[in-house]
């Protein structure tokens, strides 16, 4: 008659343990991998918001001058506007008082502010830019729609950078967390080299506790694949 | 026969050799990995630097242009005021318009290329700024030529290499594993596994060769 075949207790568990051992290796290739590829994600994204940060402020900057001289142009051309109108009303002042060099010099004043003006006029966006001038002869231009327009290229860069930042710090903080998942896989591997040092009962309890760490990392990995 | 070939002393020093030489292959291969990725941060450092200088060139030439073009604008409406002055009646501003065409327009003329080069006149009387920006631009290639794209197209190329070759470091490191587990092993297994390493190891060479090869090609002979 066959008696049963048992093991010593050196060798118990042993298979167990290696194939354990295999697993945690192969998780944690796996886990090394996401890392790096996190982690090179996040390089990618950090040049990304960095580069778009300065097409943002050169863009902010050219816009800036921009403005300046459309808003510039267009206080000038106010101003020699008002100027002329101001200048008529003196020379009609004048004309009414008889004061004939007074109305002469005012009229001359009011001529050259009006020639000022229509040449300014032609440099401001404010009056030959369709979708900023006034639609009736009285009407104002349309600041709203210029100030939206003047930034709206500045704008469309932030959003990009904006984006890009978002991603540096999902993808950063993904590759610290695999970092931990390592830690712990180093623990799980700790756990599995003594189990494999030790024998009988203490070899299973340590292999048990290789094994909670090695689902405890395990699920961890998913969660941060996964959020 | 088999039972004699597992515990052979000759089988131990084979193994060993065989781990020092998948170890120095997986140092080697950790080292190029490295190195790749230290080639894509410099890529990207370089790129950073590019778009720094590029930009800082191209407000500048902005910068100019706007402030030419307000040259440009006194200069027109100075003549549009001398122009009226010249058409008027009045003798003195006949006068004034004659003695500031010949004495103001002419230094006013001279701040800016806007009103000296008649290629930069428009029909309606303006100036083209784009153009003038442009050969702003034109006149520092320098800076123009600066590409960051290029440095960060690079870099992607770099860092896409450095990702397969993460993967190539660690089969070598899984074949290192098994080895390892071979050479301690003492049973029938000692083979299977030593075979299994040796198996991970050429795979894993063969496809850090492969990627190298591949990547060598894409960046046409650099390494």
């Amino acid at each position: 008659m066959n008696e049963p075949q048992v093991l010593e207790p050196t060798e118990r568990y042993k298979i167990l343990i290696v194939v354990l051992t295999l697993i945690t290796t192969i998780i944690t290739a796996v886990v090394a991998t996401l890392q790096a590829d996190a982690n090179i994600r996040a390089n990618s994204a950090n040049r990304d918001s960095q580069y778009f940060a300065i097409l943002a402020s050169a863009e902010l900057h050219r816009s800036g001058l921009q403005s300046t001289y459309d808003l510039n142009t267009f206080a000038k051309v106010l101003l020699e506007r008002q100027t002329e109108l101001m200048m008529q009303f003196t020379a009609l002042e004048m004309e009414q008082s008889g004061d004939k060099f007074g109305t002469a010099l005012s009229k001359i004043s009011a001529l050259v502010a009006k020639a000022r003006a229509d040449k300014l006029t032609s440099f401001s966006v404010f009056y030959t830019d369709p979708r900023y001038a006034s639609k009736t002869t009285d009407g104002t231009p349309d600041g709203e729609a210029y100030l939206r327009d003047s930034s709206k290229l500045a704008n469309e860069i932030v959003e990009k950078q904006n984006t890009a930042a978002d991603d540096y710090h999902k993808w950063s903080s993904k590759a610290d967390s695999y970092v931990g998942v390592l830690t712990v896989m180093a623990v799980a591997f700790f756990l599995f080299g003594l189990a494999q040092a030790l024998t009988g009962r203490m070899r299973l309890v340590f292999a048990i506790f290789g094994m909670v760490i090695l689902l405890i990392s395990s699920a961890w990995t998913v969660l941060i694949l996964v959020v | 026969m088999l039972k004699r070939l597992n515990e052979s002393p000759r089988l131990d020093i084979f193994i060993a050799i065989i781990i020092a030489v998948v170890s120095a292959t997986t140092a080697f291969a950790a080292w190029r990995a490295s190195m790749v990725s230290s080639a894509a941060g410099d890529a990207i450092r370089q790129g950073l630097i590019d778009a720094v200088k590029k930009q800082a060139g191209s407000s500048e030439d902005w910068r100019r242009t706007y402030e030419e073009a307000g040259h440009a604008q006194t200069y027109a409406v100075a003549l549009a005021q001398v122009e009226a002055f010249e058409k008027s009646s009045d003798k003195a501003a006949q006068s004034q318009g004659r003695n500031m065409r010949q004495y103001l327009l002419p230094s006013l003329q001279l701040v800016t290329e806007l009103t000296t080069d008649d290629k930069y006149l428009k029909e309606d009387g303006t100036y083209d700024l784009e153009l003038r920006f442009a050969d702003l631009e034109a006149a520092t290639p320098d800076l123009t030529a600066l590409d960051p794209t290029a440095s960060f197209k690079l870099s992607d190329q770099y860092s896409s290499e450095q990702r397969w070759l993460t993967v190539g470091v660690i089969l070598l490191a899984i074949s290192l594993f098994w080895l390892a587990l071979s050479q301690l092993s003492m049973k029938r297994s000692r083979l299977v596994t030593l075979a299994i390493g040796v198996g991970i190891y050429l795979f894993g060479l063969a496809w850090f060769g492969l990627v190298e090869l591949i990547f060598f090609s894409v960046r046409g002979g650099a390494l």
